[in-house]
């Protein structure tokens, strides 16, 4: 069985950032989270190198195959094996710590190597073989690229081996370890940090995103698993042949990617539910209402379902505009969700005071930016502008928006675990920095993105010159450097933490 | 003024300002206030906090109403369906989706007469965006190969002059290069 703790210790150089303490008996919690948000790490590198190519490629005219090939592995890098895996790590130690369950055997493992294994497989895919699909693949351009001689046959089944690796751990591997690790196995009492119930907020979410995983991601998960069969030459491919229809095969997909982003953001919400308490001015450690902060969770639970039929608003009428106005009002629906999230959060504040400490800040800030995009969101969602934004860069923005609003949320949880997981601090003055920075950037390129969609920038184009939107370009190249700095100072914090004891705000370890 | 709302990018940019700017403000200042200019716990009584909660909630669900509603009025599907209703003779303007070009029928379009944009994808995932002559993006619609309908809206032109088609979903290495041209007559 691989062992977390000495994987850990053998990556040169960057391992600094996680020493994780094996005298404290609290190993069976922390190695394989750490490992995971280390490794996480590795991926925000590559995928902001591949971010910052990506203008760079526009502005000096070079192959516009180059920027295409970045597109696909940015946005694959940047939502999977970073931002999801990042959720993953800190999640995991949140429930270990709370329910004293520890994170061993073999599907901490599978999590881990079917995660950073099949994004690799993803990323030689697209950087050498040229598989450049986008990260919604666009089916079915894989297979159409294959025929039309875009990118050969032996990059397709690369990708959607690795693309299959990736499903496995996000659809059954994570939320079936969430699930035995909330509901089953042995309470450990050395292991159990902070109880919490399923009546907390901060547990709730958690466990109704594992359950959003699975009830939505199956269809696309046997669907992915027939056709990987048949690309190996298991079964014959005319036997999936319903299964390779772009409409089934677009379906299953967009049910699936969309609630998956909604099972982050429940995750999120909830991690900040959790966070938030413990950073509160009169010690009381309890949100303004539970119960309030629970049906924001339900809300957005069950508006999201259905609310992926906005992605076909402008397929009318083979989608009927009543499905359309139905996936426009759920989606909407999601905003009740977040104004009562909003309320709690901001009546918790102004009721208990806060003792402010860098990462409730960046939770704080994260969750400015992921307001942000939720009103984006809503707006496009709706039938009568969705036929003027969908395609163009605002849909970008979008994403771009909610992944760094949930990474900067899940970075400024980390700022709390920290200390538990290695026995050593992080320093307020760099982290401080980190934030600044990280928010400034996010939010400039956030509104830079929707600000070329309102201007008809189109999404996935390597030709913004063509319309005159290069100016929009240079903007996100230039708010992409204090994301950067922001992105390394938050690196270089870990990589020179210190031991626990020095002065911080950040509670103690074990707090 | 509400048509330049709902018509336009700009428009649905100026509404999520609305939304998302004056939230900032409100929450940097409670959250500013509440940590660095005397992080202390406030006494504001309990039923102060429902009737914000209920005031917070009302203003929410008002602008959720408000929104949608009007927007019924500019959705194209709903355009579409009054058409078709009123049973008016409307040219049907079929167009073919290929990569990485659009195959286009010789049509004469005028401004102010309804036409039918009814087309088809013929390989992959393609788009059909219409931009004005001054840059804005008319209607985008999504052709997804296999359907048995063509994706069909109707739509009737304000203003003569050359308009610009555009792919908008991503169709490949030469999906940039996937645009063509249509002339509205006076």
């Amino acid at each position: 069985m691989l062992n977390a703790t000495k994987i850990l210790q053998g990556i040169p150089v960057i391992s600094r950032m996680f020493p994780v303490d094996e005298s404290d008996g609290l190993e069976e919690i922390n190695s394989w989270p750490a490992l995971m948000i280390l490794t996480s790490f590795v991926w925000l590198f590559i995928a902001g190198l591949l971010g910052v190519a990506m203008p760079l490629i526009q502005r000096f005219g070079l192959d516009t195959e180059f920027f295409y090939r970045a597109l696909t592995a940015h946005g694959a890098a940047l939502a999977f094996p970073f931002t999801f895996q990042l959720m993953v790590g800190v999640g995991l130690h949140r429930n270990g710590g709370c329910s004293g369950k520890a994170i061993k055997g073999w599907l901490p493992a599978m999590i881990y190597i079917c995660m950073n294994l099949g994004a690799a497989l993803l990323a030689v895919a697209i950087l050498i073989g040229g598989f450049s699909v986008s990260i919604v693949l666009m089916y079915p351009l894989p297979i159409v690229g294959v025929e039309t001689g875009q990118w050969p046959m032996w990059s397709l089944v690369l990708a959607f081996t690795g693309i299959g690796m990736v499903l496995y751990t996000i659809i059954l591997f994570y939320p079936w370890q969430v699930l035995r690790m909330s509901f089953f196995g042995e309470k450990r009492e050395d292991l159990l940090l902070s109880e919490r119930s399923m009546n907390d907020p901060g547990m709730l979410g958690m466990v109704l995103a594992a359950l959003v995983l699975i009830i939505m991601g199956t269809p696309l998960l046997i669907l992915a698993t027939y056709v990987l069969v048949a690309l190996f030459g298991i079964i014959p491919l005319d036997a999936v042949e319903f299964f390779t229809r772009p409409v089934v095969f677009q379906f299953a997909f967009f049910v699936f990617a969309h609630n998956l982003m909604e099972a982050m953001a429940l995750m999120v919400i909830s991690g900040v539910y959790a966070t938030m308490p413990l950073y509160l001015a009169d010690g009381t450690r309890s949100l303004y209402s539970n119960k309030l902060a629970n049906a924001a969770l339900w809300i957005l639970l069950l508006t999201s379902f259905s609310s992926f039929l906005h992605h076909f608003i402008t397929l009318f009428p083979n989608l009927p505009a009543t499905l359309a106005y139905h996936g426009n009002i759920m989606s909407w629906g999601t905003g009740i969700g977040a104004a009562l999230t909003i309320f709690t959060i901001t009546a918790t504040a102004w009721k208990h005071g806060l003792r402010m400490n860098p990462g409730l800040l960046a939770c704080l800030l994260g969750f400015v930016l992921y307001i942000l995009d939720g009103a984006s969101a809503v707006v496009t969602s709706n039938v009568a502008w969705a036929f003027q934004l969908h395609g163009t860069m605002w849909q970008s923005g979008h994403t771009m928006t909610v992944v760094l609003a949930m990474a900067l949320m899940w970075m400024g949880i980390l700022y709390h675990h920290y200390p538990i997981m290695t026995g050593r601090m992080l320093d307020d003055r760099k982290g401080y920095w980190f934030i600044g920075l990280f928010s400034v950037g996010a939010t400039a390129s956030a509104l830079v993105m929707l600000f070329g969609g309102a201007d008809g920038m189109p999404r996935r184009h390597a030709d913004w010159a063509q319309g005159g939107w290069m100016v929009w370009g240079d903007l996100i190249l230039l708010f992409s450097i204090p994301l950067i700095l922001g992105a390394v100072y938050y690196a270089a914090n870990m990589m020179k933490s210190r031991q626990a004891g020095a002065a911080s705000t950040s509670p103690a370890p074990a707090e | 003024m509400i048509d330049s709302i709902y018509l336009s990018g700009w428009g649905a940019l100026g509404i999520t300002l609305f939304m998302f700017l004056p939230f900032t403000a409100v929450f940097l200042y409670v959250i500013f206030k509440k940590s660095f200019s005397g992080a202390k716990p406030s006494d504001t009584p309990a039923s102060k906090y429902v009737t914000a909660e209920w005031a917070w909630m009302g203003f929410v669900t008002a602008v959720f109403v408000v929104v949608n509603v009007v927007s019924i009025g500019y959705m194209p599907t709903v355009a579409t369906a009054t058409a078709k209703a009123s049973g008016q003779d409307i040219p049907t303007y079929s167009f073919e989706a290929q990569s990485w070009s659009f195959d286009l029928p010789e049509m004469d379009i005028k401004a102010g007469h309804p036409v039918r944009f009814s087309g088809k994808s013929l390989d992959t995932m393609h788009g059909f965006a219409l931009y004005h002559p001054d840059g804005d993006v008319l209607f985008t619609m999504m052709l997804m190969p296999g359907m048995d309908e063509p994706t069909s809206l109707v739509h009737t032109f304000k203003d003569p002059g050359t308009y610009t088609i555009r792919c908008l979903e991503y169709c490949g290495l030469s999906h940039h290069d996937m645009y063509d041209e249509l002339v509205v007559k006076p």
